[in-house]
């Protein structure tokens, strides 16, 4: 094999016309051999990593009385030299990222541990954690960290508010039912009286209207409405709406 | 020109046009090789596995430009809500939402911008934020402020 490497179109000729570089055979013409080694390369540089991910994606399911969703996202050390993980930082402060050891030797695993606080949230959600090395041959791994949460109940508005133009006529709140989940009762609480609220079923629906009505003007209101489903019993969840009524609205005209 | 068509370099120039074809094409498709093996290597670093960007993002001199009808809300965890933030911004973020929802609601006005931020540009927490206010609490003019907190800092310093 030769290599030949000339100016742009410099062969006058007009045989083997090319963009300054030619790999030649001495059976063929073609720059068949310069494919192969683009080729082996593509493949070989991505592989050049030391640490190797079992998985870099966890999906999580909690139940309905979790607090916190754990992933385990473990490793190997695959190349011949120690590999120093010098920071494991996740994407939001709601997930926390422990490491049992940031020196990992030749053919040593270990695992990074994801901790996803819960909290007030609901559906699906994607937490990542980018760990860095000190392996300068790769990127930063972004592993990702799933958690679907089911939603009990969706509450639609969780707020109201009736304000100075308004007249404090009837608003309605709908609870929708998640899942299978076998909620068949609701009991609405206000934390003002004068906030009175009536609750029905939707027919036909895994649903529940609340019907909010302010009882009082000339004062501005400030209300929660605590929203207690009756499952599930053994722990029982509150879900809130809020309730805000300008001083200056008016009592409908009887 | 039409006798150097009909000379004889025409005829070699001829012979040349399908190896060059040839070499553009395989070249081409050398191009697509390593770019489909970055894509699969890296599918989780692209960008159409993030979030994508609010429509409705401020930058913090137009935030500041509209004065005291702005109310700031900080979706960062309340530990670094208590090491600083915007003056007189309001905590909400969802590991405390029920908690911290009512405060902000008296606090708010239809005529009020909400600006929210989080610590850096990268994070989600007030892009989160920002789409519970708009789609469960129904309100109007939430904004998520471009940099976040880290913008903020670098803009007041």
């Amino acid at each position: 094999m030769k290599i030949n490497q000339r100016n742009i179109g410099a062969d006058s000729s007009g045989e083997n016309l090319d963009f300054g570089f030619s790999f030649h055979t001495h059976s063929m013409k073609t720059p068949v051999s310069f494919a192969l080694f683009a080729l082996v390369f593509a493949i070989v540089v991505p592989a050049g990593a030391a640490l190797k991910w079992e998985t870099t994606e966890v999906d999580l399911h909690p139940s309905l009385s979790d607090k916190t969703a754990v992933a385990h996202f473990k490793y190997k050390n695959t190349g011949d030299k120690p590999v120093k993980i010098t920071s494991v930082h996740p994407s939001c402060g709601c997930t926390t990222a422990a490491l049992a050891k940031d020196v990992v030797g030749p053919n040593e695993s270990g695992e990074i541990t994801a901790t996803f606080n819960i909290g007030d949230r609901s559906g699906v959600q994607t937490k990542n954690i980018t760990v860095r090395t000190d392996d300068e041959t790769t990127e930063a791994t972004i592993l990702k960290l799933k958690a679907t949460i089911p939603q009990l109940l969706q509450v639609a508005p969780t707020f109201i508010f009736w304000s100075a133009n308004d007249v404090l006529k009837p608003k309605t709140i709908t609870v929708n039912v998640g899942g299978d989940f076998p909620v068949t009762k609701l009991n609405v609480t206000s934390t003002d009286k004068s906030i009175a609220t009536e609750v029905e079923p939707e027919p036909d629906a895994k649903a529940f209207r609340i019907t909010v009505t302010p009882q009082e003007a000339g004062r501005p209101i400030n209300a929660a409405l605590k929203i207690e489903p009756d499952f599930p019993k053994d722990a029982p969840k509150i879900f809130y709406a809020n309730v805000r009524v300008d001083s200056r609205a008016k009592m409908p005209q009887k | 020109m039409s006798a150097w068509i009909a000379g004889p370099k025409c005829r070699r120039n001829r012979s040349v046009r399908p190896s060059l074809v040839r070499q553009i094409l395989l070249l081409l498709g050398l191009a697509f090789l390593p770019a489909i093996g970055q894509t699969i290597y890296y599918r989780n670093d692209t960008s159409w596995h993030q979030r994508p960007v609010d429509a409705a993002q401020v930058s913090v001199a137009q935030a500041k430009g509209w004065g005291n009808a702005v109310l700031w809300v900080d979706a960062r965890p309340e530990e670094e809500f208590a090491r600083g933030h915007v003056p007189g911004a309001m905590l909400l973020n969802e590991d405390e939402w029920n908690a911290l929802l009512p405060a902000l609601l008296t606090a708010w006005s239809p005529e009020r911008k909400l600006v929210v931020y989080c610590s850096r540009q990268t994070c989600n927490a007030s892009h989160a934020v920002a789409e519970r206010l708009r789609n469960e609490a129904e309100l109007k003019n939430v904004f998520v402020l471009e940099g976040g907190w880290e913008e903020w800092q670098n803009r007041n310093r």
